[in-house]
């Protein structure tokens, strides 16, 4: 009964997350919602027993994408966000009409057709196994990753550098 | 706990991910919503995972994996564009962008 309910606080604090980060208006606050939504994610993997995944899903999305995010929202917009007239009810409600047509259209039929296996079978801590496949099937995908990796990490310097105007350069700041 | 279950939740996230895509018109809010669209099927890949036959050959955790290394990097080279195209139109409204339009 404990992984009951655990899943459903743990989907209700994603779904809120989630809910809060897509509505607020301030950014930040919307950032931080969106905080509360990988930590929610991050604990239903861990209820799912992948305990990696979890970890990762802390690592890389609260710690690593988080604070890029703050970032992005200092560097650019006034920390408030949009003002009033961007967000009118008129828009978000045909917004919500959309999802849902695609909710209950897309999605529902094919899930509902599925068979729903009750009780999943146990399973082995993954960590050690998972590390042995990174470097035997998986390794060439492995080094193609790091090869995106590293040219996502040239690419996005680049692109936030901008063109560097000569006019620029002359300017006394 | 059911397989439905933690579908139905996926589905729900990602529908929550798509209106916020839909309606926000601040270009960092969309990606962030993309990033929630995302997060739901790596909730689907754990799931499936999970519940299937035979879940030491690790196929979800592995594609997990691999999906949020992607999702990563998405995120840093959007912001890069998003920082880029602030410098130029000195907004990150969407809707303020329409210079293809304009005749």
């Amino acid at each position: 009964m404990n992984e009951v309910v655990a899943f459903w606080i743990l989907s209700a604090v994603a779904v809120l997350g989630a809910l809060v980060a897509v509505r607020k208006r301030n950014l930040i606050h919307g950032v931080f919602a969106l905080l509360v939504f990988f930590a929610g994610l991050s604990g239903l993997f861990l209820l799912l027993l992948a305990e990696f995944i979890a970890a990762v899903q802390v690592l890389v999305y609260i710690g690593a994408v988080g604070v890029l995010l703050l970032f992005a929202i200092m560097l650019t917009e006034r920390v408030a966000g949009d003002d009033d007239r961007r967000m009118t009810s008129r828009g978000w409600s045909w917004g919500l009409v959309m999802a849902a047509a695609v909710f209950v259209v897309l999605l529902l039929p094919p899930i509902l057709q599925l068979p729903s296996p009750e009780a999943a079978q146990p399973i082995k801590p993954s960590v050690e196994e998972l590390g042995h496949k990174l470097m035997n099937p998986y390794v060439v995908t492995l080094e193609v990753l790091a090869l995106l990796l590293t040219a996502a990490l040239i690419g996005a310097v680049t692109a936030a550098q901008g063109v560097r105007m000569p006019k620029e350069e002359n300017s006394p700041e | 706990m059911t397989l439905h279950h933690y579908l139905i939740l996926a589905a729900v996230l990602f529908c929550v991910g798509l209106m916020g895509a839909f309606t926000r018109r601040n270009a960092i809010v969309v990606l962030f919503s993309v990033e929630i669209m995302l997060n739901a099927a790596n909730l689907n890949f754990i799931a499936f995972w999970r519940y299937s036959d035979n879940p030491a050959l690790l196929h979800g955790p592995m594609f997990t994996l691999f999906a949020i290394a992607v999702a990563a990097a998405e995120v840093a080279v959007g912001l890069a564009l998003v920082i880029a195209v602030y410098r130029h139109f000195k907004t990150v409204d969407l809707e303020s962008m329409d210079t293809l339009r304009e005749e």
